[in-house]
This record gives structure tokens, C-alpha cells and sequence, in this order.
């Protein structure tokens, strides 16, 4: 049903919006590890914010665990609290 | 006994020999607890992502151990006291990292039986309609 909808309206740009997969499920990746700075340093953005899951397309479940994992690092200064 | 990893930065100014000996005393402390060291994993000299009390630079230090739950927190007491560790973290870990969770287990269809019933189905469909066809005529 949702398939048929999606085909019939029309967007106003074009171009149809790519699903986004979660990275880390396609990995198979079952714990996210706050070590692990080079992965998480991926998912936080040139200001040292956490990305949110609209941009990456992170799953819930993953996502707990990331954010999880990043403030662990941060606090053993893998990754920085915030970037200015 | 749980699982834990202690992840803790030593002050770069420490000379070598000093440094050993320190993480020779908070191994000695783990153990002398009842806990056991299973992995000391030094990262060495590492840039610190933000400054700590004016300091850019840290030796980081893993190590895995097992311990009761009690003693994260007498090795969280002694690290905050010693001067040259700048920082520290205790994570327990989970058994779950490593596998997944194990799901209940499901019915196995073998294709043998599935052979079985589909035939089985067919037999007694094909008597009713048989029976049925005379009596629409």
C-alpha cells in the first residue's frame, strides 16, 4: 500500500528521497565499542555533535548504543566534548 | 564475578620506569582484591581530544578484568587520589557483546514432512470434490 502511494504523489523536487540503511546493522556490528574512535568519530559531526538519525539513518537500537559509546569516549578524551 | 575494562590516562611527564611501576600498583590492586588482570593492553603516548588541567597529551592504559561489583569502586577511590592518573573509567562489559541474543528455537520443517501433509491434503481434497461434483450437477 505504502508502494502505490509513493508512486502516485508527486514531489515537488524530483528526485525521490534513498532510504537510509543503518550502518551498523549492515555491518553486523552487535556493540558499538566507545574505543572504537575512528567508527564513532564518523558519526558525530565537525562540531562534535552527535548526528541525529535523520541524517544518518542510524537504527534505534544502534543508536542508544552510539550515543552511549561516544560519551564514554569523551570522557577519556578520545572525542572532544565540543569543537569551536 | 563480573567483567570489566578500567581505561585510565597517565600523566606523559612520568618517566618510564615510574609509569611501569604505577601500572604494576593498580594491577597489584586488582588482584590483591580477589580480582584477576585478564589483559593490559597499553595504547602509549596519544593526543588528548581536549585539554586536561593544561595537558594535551595522555599515556592511555586498557585493562580487562574480572572482579565482584564491589571493587570498581575501591579502584575508582585510589585512582582519584594518585596524582599522576588523569583520568579514569570503569565500564563493566556484558556477556552480550560477544554473541547474540540466542532467539527461542523454531519448528524445523524437514521437506520430508512437508511431502507428507501436502499429500495428505491432497487426499482428502480430492475425495470431497468428488463427492460434491454430483451433487451440483
Amino acid at each position: 500500500m505504502s508502494e502505490d502511494r509513493g508512486e502516485k504523489r508527486m514531489r515537488p523536487r524530483g528526485r525521490k528521497p534513498r532510504r537510509k540503511v543503518c550502518e551498523f546493522c549492515v555491518s553486523k556490528i552487535e556493540y558499538i565499542d566507545y574505543k572504537d574512535v575512528n567508527r564513532l568519530s564518523r558519526s558525530v559531526n565537525e562540531r562534535g555533535k552527535i548526528m541525529p538519525r535523520r541524517m544518518t539513518g542510524t537504527c534505534a537500537k544502534h543508536q542508544r548504543q552510539l550515543s552511549e559509546a561516544i560519551k564514554r569516549a569523551r570522557a577519556i578524551a578520545l572525542l572532544p566534548y565540543s569543537v569551536d | 564475578m563480573n567483567k570489566y575494562e578500567l581505561v585510565y590516562i597517565i600523566d606523559p611527564a612520568v618517566e618510564e620506569t615510574a609509569r611501569k611501576e604505577l601500572i604494576e600498583r593498580y594491577n597489584a590492586l586488582i588482584t590483591s582484591n580477589g580480582g584477576t588482570v585478564d589483559k593490559v593492553d597499553e595504547w602509549g603516548k596519544r593526543r588528548l581530544a581536549y585539554a586536561i588541567n593544561y595537558k594535551t597529551e595522555g599515556y592511555y592504559v586498557l585493562v580487562c578484568f574480572q572482579a565482584e561489583s564491589e571493587l570498581p569502586r575501591e579502584i575508582e577511590r585510589n585512582l582519584q587520589i594518585s596524582e599522576p592518573c588523569i583520568r579514569y573509567q570503569i565500564v563493566r562489559v556484558l556477556d552480550k557483546r560477544s554473541n547474540v541474543k540466542p532467539r527461542a528455537p523454531r519448528p524445523v520443517y524437514t521437506p520430508a514432512k512437508v511431502e507428507t501433509v501436502a499429500e495428505a491434503v491432497q487426499e482428502e481434497a480430492a475425495p470431497v470434490e468428488t463427492e460434491e461434483e454430483p451433487v451440483i450437477e
